[in-house]
């Protein structure tokens, strides 16, 4: 019997204020423990939590860029639950009505994942088990957060982590969040459930919460899916759970049963005022959203003939594909300056970090002007080269390493005399190649580059010695 | 009137433990407080509770500007147990 999968994601991400949501600590990651706390985030009786206005901000930003709609009235809420992470025994989020609602995200395959909900709430503080007890950390405490809630509409892993690797990158483009996974700014909860195909009705579902990596979400997934189909192989029941992923074991693991799932209890938080959000302001946020990567891509494909597999490296950090932007104003054919930023460019930003902030020293107009000798023509493609190791290394123009006369290019009637002398010149060669063996060819076209200092175009040389040798 | 299995749930999700005897008195207090519940419930029927406006003000905001936090040692001077700057829950306070 062949089952489908069927998952919902709750997907938190961490938002990339300076203060804390309801009090004015850093939100700023690591620090000393308890440090980035005070009588506020540490829920002290008698204080009273105020909203950070970026939150809301930001919230509504990543509701616009997730194609949701945006609610003019919310509130904030309690959601009550025991554990020592939260000091107030209560966590401030949104219950019922949410601050974003009815979006959803495309996926390559034009598939719409919809997204229920967005809302904005509190990160709780960071446990550190021990030998039984447990040593508690709340500089995380009130960083603020959105939860981004979709509908049960991925159908396979792939599914999952193309919506993830998506939702990531708008996140990163809008710059609500800097989505930083090993520092979980973005942590999942992924409901899963397996059904026979062609049924209708959803089986019975099971979470598995809080992980931060991809490859986790999709080992744990690819897990849990197959114990399902095992559970119902063998004419089992399903218990609907809470479970957790053990990564070093890589098997997924009961963590509580329905039975126990805490009653939250939701009310709404007297010390917080309505959030009241006029359509002018959505409108001046939706203004100041930047391109997001879906358009750039369409553009980076349709407009400017990339092929998918480079629009798709080049859109993936958001200062790449505007240095290939500004690289590229002018140059008519995109694709040499994305051969180049794909080889030569991205070459000198080795880690992660360094494409996310895109970090070469030379400026992108300065590349657009190298470009721009190659597609005229005037300098050949391996002058090129050398000319832009030269230039990343130092961060100056395509002027500081070639002449204004070597930019001119070499004339044909001057490329044809150094060919005849390279033909004299190399008389074994000329009678190996005759004699069949091609590789003596190269020898002839070294000795032109040679002469040449580079400047003559291989190919065109090439035309010409043979041209030469078939008359000779 | 509250039942008795509801007040033992609600005692569990609040992680106390009642005794048989306690829990009949607290069945007559929580219905008290309910009833007292249902009676302003009852006043304010008709008007939005749903959005209440709290004194009618709306849009109460923090700039998102860092202020120095509390010195840690105020920050733990309640503390039982800890150290290296840490909270301590011992074992038998987990749930
Ligand atoms: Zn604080």
């Amino acid at each position: 019997m062949s089952y489908e999968l069927v998952a919902g994601l709750e997907t938190h991400v961490e938002l990339s204020t300076k203060a804390k949501i309801f009090c004015q600590c850093t939100t700023e990651f690591g620090g000393d423990p308890n440090t980035h706390c005070c009588p506020i985030c540490m829920g002290m009786p008698g204080t009273l939590p105020k909203l950070n206005k970026k939150v809301v901000e930001y919230a509504v930003k990543a509701g616009l860029a997730t194609n949701c709609k945006i609610r003019n009235v919310s509130k904030m809420d309690r959601k009550n639950y025991t554990y020592p992470d939260l000091p107030k025994a209560y966590q401030i989020s949104q219950f019922d009505k949410p601050i974003c609602y009815d979006g959803y995200i495309k996926l390559s395959s034009g598939k719409n994942i919809r997204i229920n909900r967005i809302h904005i709430e509190e990160d709780a503080g960071k446990l550190i088990h021990e030998g039984g007890d447990t040593y508690i950390d709340y500089n995380r405490g009130g960083v603020p957060l959105i939860e981004i809630v979709t509908e049960p509409d991925f159908r396979s892993i792939d599914e999952v982590i193309e919506y993830l690797e998506k939702l990531r990158l708008i996140m990163k483009y809008i710059g609500v969040s800097d989505v930083k996974m090993q520092e979980g700014s973005l942590r999942c909860d992924v409901n899963i459930s397996a059904r026979k195909k062609g049924d209708e009705k959803f089986g019975t579902r099971t979470e598995i919460k809080n992980m931060n990596s991809l490859n986790f979400i999709a080992k744990a997934m690819e897990y849990e899916f197959n114990r399902h189909v095992d559970i119902l192989e063998s004419g089992g029941v399903i218990d609907q759970e809470t479970r957790r992923y053990d990564s070093a074991l890589n098997i997924t693991e009961s963590m509580r049963d329905k039975e126990d799932e805490d009653d939250y209890r939701y009310f709404r938080d007297p010390d917080l005022v309505n959030i009241i959000i006029s359509e002018e302001e959505i409108n001046k946020l939706k203004v100041e959203l930047p391109q997001l990567p879906d358009k750039k891509l369409d553009i980076f494909m349709n407009e400017y003939g990339l092929p998918k597999d480079d629009a798709d490296l080049l859109i993936k950090y958001k200062k790449i594909a505007e240095y290939f932007e500004e690289a590229s104003k002018g140059i008519k054919n995109k694709k040499l300056v994305s051969n180049y930023i794909l080889s030569q460019v991205y070459r000198r930003m080795p880690t992660d970090s360094d494409k996310e902030e895109c970090s070469v020293s030379l400026p992108p107009k300065y590349l657009g002007e190298l470009i721009s000798l190659l597609e005229n023509k005037k300098i050949n493609s391996s002058m090129a080269s050398q000319a832009l190791e030269k230039m990343l290394d130092t961060g100056k123009p395509v002027s500081e390493f070639i002449s204004k006369k070597d930019m001119e290019g070499i004339d044909e009637g001057l490329l044809r005399e150094i060919c005849l002398r390279a033909v004299d010149e190399n008389k074994e060669a000329v009678e190996s190649y005759l004699g069949g063996k091609e590789k003596a060819f190269g020898a002839i076209i070294g000795y032109i580059m040679k002469e040449t200092r580079g400047k003559a175009d291989p190919q065109k040389a090439a035309e010409i010695v043979k041209e030469i040798i078939k008359t000779s | 009137m509250i039942t008795k299995e509801e007040v033992l749930r609600i005692a569990k999700i609040a992680k106390l433990y009642v005794k048989d005897d306690e829990a009949d008195r607290l069945i007559e207090d929580m219905s008290t407080i309910i009833d007292y519940a249902d009676a302003i419930n009852a006043i304010v029927e008709d008007r939005d509770v749903e959005f209440d406006d709290i004194n009618n003000i709306a849009n109460a905001y923090n700039e998102d500007v860092v202020l120095p936090s509390y010195d840690r040692d105020e920050i733990l001077k309640n503390r039982e147990g800890g150290e290296n700057g840490y909270f301590l829950v011992r074992k038998s306070l987990r749930g």
